[in-house]
Formats: structure tokens, C-alpha cells, sequence
């Protein structure tokens, strides 16, 4: 008895019951598809927002920097450390000096943050400077120029082209004063960058804060096959003991929980959305096995064993199930491909801030095996479970009885 | 017709609950049945002989005595080996013919080999002068719903005998047909009797199964009430009739 054949001419059987069970299967699987690839997206997105634009997946500071910054608590040679890592494959670094102030131009003055990077090297770490909005990022043939936060600049009244005073406490305990240029003005990146943040070129900043060695930060990139903790510690491992190493997630431990948290609501919406799907394939299955019960029995009673009749009915399941995966996907594929090149316009909701990071404008989807794999083998999993029941009702049911049912 | 027993039954009673009332079907049944017999197990409506039939093809188990087939004590057995006792040594006609609706008569006729794991080229070539015996030429590509009642119900004899099992057992194989296709049928199992050998045994009301049959148990309230040896004229136990 060829138990694929039986079991597809029972699919067909009763049409509309299955195509009925099919579509929901696709349907759902369609939804979760699409679904699935977005949250990943916006996690990504976040996550990229978070890391490539300012903090990077992986800082080193001298030990006891983080809990109390100080320009004078700086790793000593930041060259020696970047070398270190330049020799690990896809972990570019950069160095840079941090140190606050206070920044004036005209009437206006403000508490700033003084971020001083190696601009080149910077560039393979951040993306800060594709956030320019106004002007150009800094060049480091021009060491008196500056980059400003969005609000700051607002605060201070400046745009490209407006000159700066920047004043602050030098290490050799001087007063550190210098005019400096304003080249750009960044858009909306995270809170605190925009109201309060200047970036300029690490020399200059030596230069104004009789600094000439050491830096405050090192700020590493990870390759994307590394997961923020595999980063942290492949960092560490390289640099050695005597800095301190963060990955992101530590650093920003509340964001990180909350993508972590948004991660786990996919989870629970793609149970709810197959539980109903479920309950619809239960209550499918349960029909097409009750009715047929008295097959079952005559199956039982010539002989065939529990695990065939539990065969064809899962093979059933499967059959409906795989061409549920079929339309779903065909369905999906149009949309899949829209979200991870269109993506969703967010118009003016787009540069909001989130938790202080700033959100994009678009937001797309990822359609990666590994996203796509999550809907498919719920699905299976819920057909399954919803299989079982019934399956295993008419497999163990005796001959006799089921002969007998009405 | 030889006198190795096929069928044995000693002492057999069957209590089953039907709700909450207790239902005594059988009260020491004792049957032996032996190669080659074409035999009628007759009463009325809950005498035991569709229990007896249960009991007999391995459905069903006893409330206490034995069932042998050929020997094996069917309650000694488990699930799986009675299994494949009702697949390898038994066929089965039921009074709804009980085909499968998505298999055509071929498919239907040839579903026991197939369990056995007979090759293809062997089930073909057993099945399908069978379907010829039965009289379904050129009807073996046809589901159940194509075919009458009769018909169908020369599919489950096709399909019951393929095997070639120890014992037929049929449950009131004419009911569900008219007078002159149940005839038709009888001619049929009585040939495949007479010319094959093969043993037959009916649970019937039908006056015209017991007309043919060449012995007639008769049970009354789950007990042999009278059991008739046509050829001999004799009881079982040699009374003359």
C-alpha cells in the first residue's frame, strides 16, 4: 500500500476543507515571513545606529575611566593597542581623546563634550561623519576645524562657516582657549551628541589640551559573524589585562535589554498567530480523521500496524503543510524583496529618538536564512503538535471500536 | 475438507459494559472449526455471533478461555504479532464491504500483499486473476464509489483472500445486496472454497448463507445451540438430525 498515494488522494478528498487548511497555513506563514525579516531589521538597525555611529561594538579605556572620567586616566600608548588589533581580521580600531568644556560664539556659550578622533582611522569604526548635515566632516589638513551637534549648533547659533571659542582645562593644569571653525553641523545621531557634542581633529585637541600622548577611548568595529560578547572578548584577549574591555551590550546595558526583550516579543507573537492557526489545523485534522475513523479500523483490522496509520496522517499534514509553505512563500517574495529595498518610510517619524538613540528614517527588512527559518519551523512544529492528537487517537484505537463508530 | 482444526474455542465468555450496563455477549462458548469448512455462525440479534467473529479474527480480545488459530492462543499474544496474525493468516469480509474510498478495486484487492511487503510485479500477479475470479475484469482501475454494492463487495473478497490466509471470516456478507447478487456472491465464496480450499466462516440472519452453508452453528444468549453437519446429517457430536 503506498502510503504517499493514500495519503494525497485523502488531501484531495475533501477539497475545501483543505484548501481551507491550507490557505490559514499560508496565510500565516506569509504574515510571520514578512514580520519576521522587519523585527530583525529594526533590531539591526538599532543596533548598527547604536554601534557604527558612535560607540562602536567594542571601547577600551584605561582602567578607572569609566567610572570616573578623567583626562588625566588615558591608556599610554593607544598605538601600540590599535597594532595589536589591526592584526586581528575585521576588528578596526581607532583611537580618541575625550575631555569636556565649555564652547562660545557670539553671545552664546554651552557645556560641551570635546570628542577628538584620527580621522582616518575613525572612518573605518563610525559612520558619524555620513551624518553630516550641514558642511563637510573634518579633514585633517584643517586642524581648526570642528563638527557640531545638531542642537548645539541651534544652542550656539553657529552653521558652517561660524567660528567657535572652545575653552577648558589643559593637562598641565593651563587654560586651554582657541577659536576653532565651524565645517559641519551633524543631523539628529543620539541625545546626547546632538545637544551637547564637538568633534574635532585629534591633533588639535593635543594641541589645546597639552596632551601629546595617550588617548581616552579606543573604539573597535566587529565583523558581523561575531556576536557583541565573542567581539568583547576576542578584544580582550588581544589587547591584554591591564585595560579595560566593553562590548556594547555593557556599556549600554538597558538598550541592549530592550532589543532583547523586542526579540522575545517576536517570539510570543509568532505563537499567538500559529496558536490560532493551530486550533484551525486541529479541529481540520480532527474532522478528517473522525469521519474517517471507521477506515482506520478496517486499515487495523487487515492488518496494518499503529505507526502506518500515524504515517499517513502525518503525511497528510505534510502534504498540506508543504504546499502551505509553497503559497506562502510565493506570496511573500514580492513583499520580502519591497521591505529589504524599500523599505517603510517613516516620514517625520523618522531622527526620532528612541531610548536616546536616533531612529532611521526607513526602516528595512533583513531576509536572511537564519529569519527565515524561524516562521517554517514554527509552522512544522505547530501542525505537529496540532497532528498528534487525533493522529494518535486513530492509530491506537481499537480495530473493533472504530469499526463500531458512527 | 480435512480435520485439522483451524479454529478453536474452549470455555470462551465476553462481558463488555454498553454504558453502564453490563452486557454478557458470549457464556462459555466452545467451536472448533476445522481446514476447508464453509460454516454459518447463525442466531438472533445479540446471541455473540458477531463477538464470536471479533474473538476469532484477533479484534477482540476474551473475557476468559482461549482462542487458538491454528494453534496460537490469540490472548497470549500482544498487539503487534495479533496484528500481523490478522494480516498474514486472516482475511476479512465485512457486511459494509469497508473498502478504502481513495484506492481503486486493484489497489483495494491488493492492500493486504502490499502490508506483507510483497513485490509489485507479484501482487499483480496474484491480484489480478483474482479480480477475473471474482468477476471485476476490466473494472480494477475503479474506486469504490464506481462500483454497485455488489461489486464492492467482490472487491473485499478479492481482497480478503489474496494473502491466501487460514480462514475468511465474513460478517453478514449479503446484507447490504439484492437477493439475486447475494446469490452471486455465495457462488463465488463457495467456489473459491471448493476449488481453493479456502475456509470460510459467516456470522448471517441470511437464510440463504445458511442454505449453503455446509455446516450451520446455531447460537442462542452467547451458547452453541444447535450445531448441524449438513454433508453427514449428523450433530458436531454425531447426534443424527
Amino acid at each position: 500500500m503506498n502510503v504517499f498515494k493514500m495519503a494525497w488522494r485523502n488531501v484531495l478528498r475533501n477539497r475545501r476543507r483543505s484548501v481551507v487548511t491550507i490557505a490559514a497555513m499560508a496565510f500565516a506563514l506569509f504574515v510571520e515571513l514578512l514580520y519576521a525579516g522587519l523585527i530583525p531589521g529594526y533590531l539591526r538597525a538599532m543596533e548598527e545606529d547604536i554601534t557604527q555611529l558612535e560607540i562602536g561594538d567594542v571601547q577600551i579605556h584605561a582602567e578607572g575611566y569609566r567610572e570616573t572620567p578623567s583626562i588625566y586616566t588615558a591608556i599610554p600608548d593607544p598605538d601600540a593597542v590599535t597594532a595589536k588589533l589591526d592584526a586581528l581580521e575585521g576588528y578596526p580600531s581607532a583611537a580618541r581623546l575625550l575631555g569636556g568644556g565649555l564652547a562660545a560664539s557670539g553671545e552664546f556659550s554651552a557645556g560641551i563634550m570635546l570628542r577628538a578622533v584620527d580621522v582616518e582611522r575613525d572612518l573605518k569604526v563610525c559612520k558619524v561623519a555620513g551624518k553630516v548635515a550641514k558642511g563637510a566632516w573634518l579633514d585633517p589638513a584643517n586642524p581648526k576645524g570642528v563638527v557640531v551637534g545638531k542642537h548645539l549648533a541651534r544652542t550656539l547659533a553657529v552653521e558652517p562657516g561660524s567660528e567657535v571659542l572652545l575653552l577648558s582645562q589643559a593637562t598641565d593644569g593651563s587654560m586651554a582657549n582657541d577659536l576653532y571653525e565651524v565645517v559641519g553641523v551633524l543631523g539628529s545621531v543620539a541625545e546626547a551628541t546632538d545637544r551637547a557634542t564637538i568633534y574635532m581633529v585629534d591633533d588639535a585637541f593635543r594641541d589645546l589640551m597639552v596632551m601629546p600622548t595617550g588617548a581616552h577611548q579606543i573604539v573597535v568595529s566587529r565583523p558581523r559573524t561575531a556576536s557583541a560578547a565573542e567581539a568583547g572578548d576576542a578584544v580582550a584577549a588581544a589587547v591584554g589585562e591591564d585595560l579595560e574591555v566593553k562590548n556594547w551590550k555593557q556599556l549600554m546595558p538597558i538598550i541592549a535589554q530592550m532589543l532583547d526583550s523586542v526579540n522575545g516579543i517576536i517570539y510570543i507573537l509568532y505563537f499567538i498567530i500559529y496558536v490560532a492557526v493551530g486550533i484551525l489545523v486541529l479541529n481540520a485534522m480532527l474532522m478528517a480523521v473522525f469521519e474517517r475513523i471507521k477506515e482506520f479500523g478496517v486499515l487495523k483490522a487487515i492488518g496494518a500496524g499503529p505507526l502506518r496509520v500515524l504515517f499517513v496522517i502525518f503525511i497528510e499534514a505534510a502534504i498540506q503543510t508543504m504546499t502551505a509553505m509553497a503559497i506562502g512563500f510565493a506570496a511573500a517574495l514580492p513583499g520580502m524583496w519591497w521591505l529589504s529595498n524599500k523599505g517603510i518610510d517613516f516620514g517625520n517619524v523618522g531622527g526620532m529618538n528612541v531610548m536616546g538613540v536616533s531612529m532611521r528614517k526607513i526602516w528595512y527588512g533583513i531576509y536572511e536564512p537564519s529569519v527565515l527559518a524561524g516562521p517554517v519551523i514554527m509552522l512544522v512544529v505547530i501542525v505537529g503538535m496540532a497532528v498528534l492528537y487525533p493522529a494518535i487517537k486513530a492509530a491506537w484505537i481499537s480495530p473493533v471500536e472504530a469499526m463500531r463508530h458512527r | 475438507m480435512s480435520n485439522t482444526p483451524v479454529i478453536e474455542l474452549k470455555g470462551v465468555t465476553k462481558v463488555y459494559q454498553q454504558g453502564k450496563i453490563e452486557v454478557q455477549a458470549l457464556r462459555g462458548l466452545d467451536l472448533t472449526i476445522n481446514k476447508g469448512e464453509f460454516t454459518a455462525i447463525c442466531g438472533p440479534s445479540g446471541s455473540g455471533k458477531s463477538t464470536a467473529l471479533n474473538l476469532i479474527g484477533a479484534l477482540d480480545d476474551a473475557t476468559s478461555g482461549t482462542v487458538k488459530l491454528e494453534g496460537n492462543d490469540l490472548s497470549t499474544l500482544g498487539r503487534k504479532k495479533r496484528s500481523h496474525i490478522r494480516r498474514d493468516r486472516i482475511g476479512f469480509v465485512f457486511q459494509a464491504y469497508n473498502l478504502m474510498p481513495v484506492l481503486s478495486a486493484y489497489e483495494n484487492a491488493e492492500s493486504v500483499l502490499a502490508l506483507q511487503g510483497v513485490p509489485l510485479a507479484e501482487r499483480k500477479a496474484k491480484v489480478m486473476p483474482l479480480l477475473k475470479e471474482v468477476g471485476l475484469e476490466g473494472m480494477e482501475g475503479r474506486r469504490p464509489d464506481e462500483l454497485s454494492g455488489g461489486q464492492q463487495q467482490r472487491v473485499a473478497i478479492a481482497r480478503a483472500i489474496a494473502s491466501s490466509p487460514a480462514v475468511v471470516l465474513a460478517d453478514e456478507p449479503t446484507a447490504n445486496v439484492d437477493s439475486a447478487t447475494a446469490e452471486k456472491l455465495l457462488d463465488i465464496m463457495e467456489k473459491l472454497n471448493k476449488e481453493h480450499g479456502v475456509t470460510f466462516v459467516f456470522s448471517t440472519h441470511d437464510p440463504r448463507v445458511m442454505k449453503r452453508a455446509r455446516r450451520v452453528v446455531m447460537l442462542v444468549d452467547g451458547r452453541v445451540d444447535a450445531d448441524q453437519h449438513k454433508e453427514s446429517g449428523e450433530d458436531a457430536q454425531g447426534v443424527p438430525q
